[in-house]
């Protein structure tokens, strides 16, 4: 038994701690907000925070993140109720086609939000998120998502 | 119903809303509409009223569609249509989408077809439906129809007198065969037809809601993995089975015939033991692919059916000259970012299968071939996937959940295909070679245009009356052999799709050279043929008009008699202020260090649906050939808008994409399989190489509405590749555009 932390959460996880996060958020604790895409470290749909700072899930192995750790995944960020500015933001710009890309998106540009408290530019936007993919081609959106976002996050 | 599995958080819930028993009509009525000769084709396959809309007696409004959410944006649309014919508000609608047990069949939602031919089925069922429910309140109160109107499902007549539609909908029947005759609202007095309304999906994907496929996870369910052969004609001579069961995790293995799935209790367990179990296991080698020739070779050279499918003769006038030229195009990708996933439970003899195909109804006729059941005993219920562009793995992964979910009554099995597993085992988009030829006037102008495309197939989805195309079931050890092989006819076409010229050239011949072997197997890819002959076309028609010394849009709306065609171009060239001017031949624009150019395209999209014109700017690195987008632009016009933002999303989407196999993509192979598996080895467009976007659209609330989900493919790959011609003055006639190629024209 391995006991992780997961959006505030500390919970036992039964498996063997070479497994790579992304299974044990998604089939263990039955998180949707992490994706599998490509399971290489190539796509980003996996990303969650550790300690604050963007992992690939599909790398980060369970043992890893055993104890102190924090682990955020989209549903950690925010909720219907009390959405994070960059929830409220993809909403704002309709940043999505199949979506399946977004919650990598979304938490990739949280750590950069988080980092960077000065304004952001269009180019550094697209610099951070250069290596998380969307097939749908809705990079332009979310571009504007994230800068809406931090607009809203400076003010 | 037996096939609902024990749930846990909402399975089934948000997805299938509505399977569990609907209480539908409450008075059967014998009176049979007498079908009218018109209305929606959609309709007239799937007549019945109650498999559109239904009106509960708790008041629920529940609207049904075969059409299902593929990350376009289908049943926001959906729902405003029909909240706009039943003057209900969209947000009070309950919708059932792509269910072999409730919707109609829809066949697949492909081809940009949902909002003409689906939207236009929905739209007069719902006004059907309204104008039934008002007559009985009109006929309860004595008064006329038109006095009454409608808020929000609450029918209002004089004196603060109020029906719901609850209560109107117990005094008639909406069981029965739809009014094809029943009259829309006309344009003008719609309220939410072409409006934003906001997606109803995406505030569920930000929260990370259950959403996909992916996220379902009923009680007790077990994962499953297919251990693929080493090549494509690879059969399996002997396994270990002993030692296959014994692998960590793994429940059971499925062996049958060449076809091995394992079924584990975790899903990297499943992934490992079926990687192994490929290792391990003894193969018989097949044939090389292409006999280890070239595709174009082999496209050139090998048997096709060679047909002459479109022709036009043109007054015989003198051609001053002619112009030949041929084009090539590699296999492309879905490259879905989610790969296909199905989740299947067999219980009492009945299957389930939860699939993010794009045609229910399709799916469940080849699985029940594939499995030699009774399609009866299938049900199929969509649920949403990752973007698919096409047919990807999602029908075959239903396949493969289900061979294994009948291996294991009681326990639902979900399958999840690794990404490699996707790029090397799906469907891809086929290699082309167009040769086009053009004769022209003394004046530059063309008078015969011909086009010869040599491709392999573009549909080879399921949806036949036999065989069945789920890959697994050739693998059987009693195979289940694939459909015959068709290419798809006029108008539509599809290894000839787009090859009809939008222009009114005088003479005019399409000949298609169709294989329907195929090496690597080929299927629908987002246009199907349609991206490739645009490109091709328009790349020509821009080689002609600098033989012609014209300018690029000038030389166009000299052969353009379709003033939709015309206005879209017009309005492409206004937005990103066109410099009129010939593009010379063998002269690039130089500026400072770099080659500048711009181009233009434009497709009606398979000669029938939206009208898209695309400008492109780009620069080239002389030096190392690498391409880089400066700006895009887009004017779009598709008859009616239903919804303008979404048409938006599509366009630009499309505009990406497209940008992204016109400069990056190409699947490479080795003797046994695809080895294009990974986004390294098969890269996709990144934030870092899309350029500012700006496209707008000319809505005509006067004409019906056109397809655009797949409108500005070909027209942003040819503006591409216009604006390449005129930033080097060469040539560079194989897609993708890499810096290799673009070199090599440079220094030719
Ligand atoms: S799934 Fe982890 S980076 Fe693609
Ligand atoms: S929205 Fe579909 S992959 Fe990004």
């Amino acid at each position: 038994m391995l006991r992780i932390t997961v959006n505030g959460r500390a919970t036992e996880v039964d498996a063997d701690p070479a497994t790579p996060l992304i299974y044990v958020l998604r089939n263990d604790l039955a998180l949707n907000g992490p994706k599998l895409g490509c399971g290489r470290a190539q796509c980003g749909a996996c990303t969650v925070l550790v300690d604050g700072h963007a992992a690939r899930s599909c790398q980060v192995k369970l043992g890893d993140v055993a104890g102190a750790q924090q682990v955020t995944t989209l549903e950690g960020l925010g909720t219907p109720e009390a959405p994070h500015a960059l929830q409220a933001a993809f909403i704002a710009e309709q940043a999505a086609q199949c979506g399946y890309c977004t919650s990598g998106m979304i938490m990739q540009a949280a750590a950069l939000l988080a980092e960077k408290r000065a304004a952001l530019t269009e180019a550094q936007v697209a610099e951070a998120l250069d290596h998380n993919l969307c097939r749908c081609g809705t990079q332009p959106r979310i571009v504007r998502a994230v800068m809406r976002a931090s607009r809203q996050q400076g003010a | 119903m037996g096939v609902q599995t024990p749930t846990r958080r909402g399975f089934v819930a948000g997805l299938a809303a509505g399977a569990a028993g609907l209480a539908i009509g409450f008075r059967l009525d014998a009176r049979a509409q007498q079908a009218a000769p018109v209305g929606p084709p959609m309709l007239r396959a799937n007549p019945k009223l109650d498999s559109w809309v239904r009106i509960t007696p708790d008041g629920r409004i529940v609207v049904l569609t075969g059409r299902v959410e593929l990350g376009q944006g289908v049943l926001t649309a959906m729902r405003q249509i029909a909240a706009e014919e039943l003057d209900v508000a969209p947000a009070r609608l309950e919708l059932i989408s792509g269910d072999t047990a409730e919707t109609a069949n829809e066949g697949v939602t492909a081809g940009s077809q949902s909002i003409k031919f689906g939207g236009e089925a929905l739209a007069v069922a719902c006004a059907d439906a309204r104008a039934t429910l008002v007559t009985a309140a009109a006929e309860t109160w004595g008064v006329e129809r038109a006095a009454l109107s409608v808020t929000d499902g609450v029918i209002e007549g004089i004196g603060g007198r109020r029906m719901t539609y609850a209560e109107a909908a117990s005094l008639v029947s909406l069981v029965r065969p739809v009014n094809l005759a029943a009259q829309r609202k006309p344009p003008h007095a719609g309220t939410i037809i072409g409006t934003s309304l906001p997606r109803t999906d995406i505030p569920a994907k930000v929260f990370g809601q259950q959403v996909f496929i992916h996220d379902l996870r009923p009680e007790g369910m077990l994962f499953g993995a297919v251990a693929r052969p080493p090549a494509y004609a690879a059969r399996l001579v002997s396994l270990d089975m002993g030692w296959a069961e014994s692998l960590p995790g793994v429940v059971k293995v499925v062996r049958d015939g060449s076809f091995i799935g394992v079924i584990a209790r975790r899903e990297e367990q499943a992934n490992d033991a079926a990687h192994r179990i490929t290792a391990a296991a003894q193969w018989r080698d097949g044939e090389a692919i292409f006999g280890g020739k070239g595709v174009f070779e082999h496209l050139k050279t090998q048997p096709a059916l060679t047909r002459t499918i479109h022709s036009k003769d043109a007054p015989a006038a003198a051609a001053a000259r002619t112009h030949v030229a041929e084009y090539r195009r590699g296999f492309q990708a879905h490259a879905s970012i989610g790969a296909s996933c199905a989740l299947a439970t067999f219980e009492d003899g009945r299957l389930t299968v939860w699939s993010h195909a794009q045609g229910p109804f399709p799916l469940r006729g080849d699985l029940a071939r594939g499995l030699r059941m009774d399609p009866a005993a299938i049900r199929v219920i969509h649920a949403q996937g990752s973007g698919c562009y096409g047919h990807n793995g999602a029908d075959d992964v239903a396949l493969d959940a289900a061979l294994l979910a009948r291996a294991m009554p009681g326990r639902p099995i979900r399958v999840h295909w690794t990404h490699e597993e996707e790029m090397v085992w799906e469907p891809w988009g086929s290699a082309m070679v167009v040769k086009l030829e053009a004769a022209m006037r003394a004046d530059g102008s063309i008078a015969s245009w011909g086009h010869d495309v040599w491709s392999f197939p573009h549909s080879t989805r399921p949806g036949d009356r036999v065989g069945c195309n789920l890959r697994s079931a050739w693998y059987l050890e009693n195979p289940v052999p694939p459909s015959p092989i068709v290419d798809g006819a006029l108008p539509n076409g599809a290894s000839a799709r787009n090859a009809v010229p939008i222009y009114d050239f005088p003479g005019q011949r399409v000949t298609t050279h169709f294989h329907t072997a195929m090496p690597v197997r080929t299927s629908a890819l987002r246009t199907l043929g349609g991206y490739f002959n645009a490109v091709a076309a328009e790349m020509f028609i821009d080689e002609c008009a600098a033989i012609a010394g014209v300018d690029p849009v000038a030389y166009r709306i000299r052969h353009l008699a379709d003033q939709r065609l015309v206005a879209v171009l017009r309005k492409a060239v206004e937005i990103s202020f066109w410099q009129p001017r010939p593009v010379v031949m063998g002269r690039g624009n130089a500026q400072g260090a770099r080659l500048v150019g711009t181009g233009v395209g434009m497709t009606k999209y398979k000669n029938s649906d939206s009208h898209v014109a695309v400008v492109a700017r780009v620069s080239v690195d002389p030096a190392t050939g690498v391409v880089k987008l400066e700006k895009m632009w887009a004017a779009t016009e598709a008859g009616r808008a239903i919804n303008p933002d979404g048409i938006a999303n599509q366009i630009e989407g499309g505009m990406v994409q497209a940008a992204s196999w016109t400069l990056l993509e190409e699947g490479r192979w080795d003797r046994n399989r695809m080895v294009s598996e990974d986004y390294h080895a098969y890269p996709i467009i990144d934030f870092d190489r899309i350029p500012p976007i700006e496209s707008v659209l000319i809505d005509r609330p006067d004409l019906p509405s056109l397809g655009v989900g797949e409108g500005s493919q070909g027209p942003t790959g040819a503006a591409i590749a216009n604006a390449i011609l005129d930033a080097t003055g060469r040539r560079v006639p194989e897609i993708p555009f890499t810096p290799e190629r673009v070199l090599a024209a440079l220094r030719a």
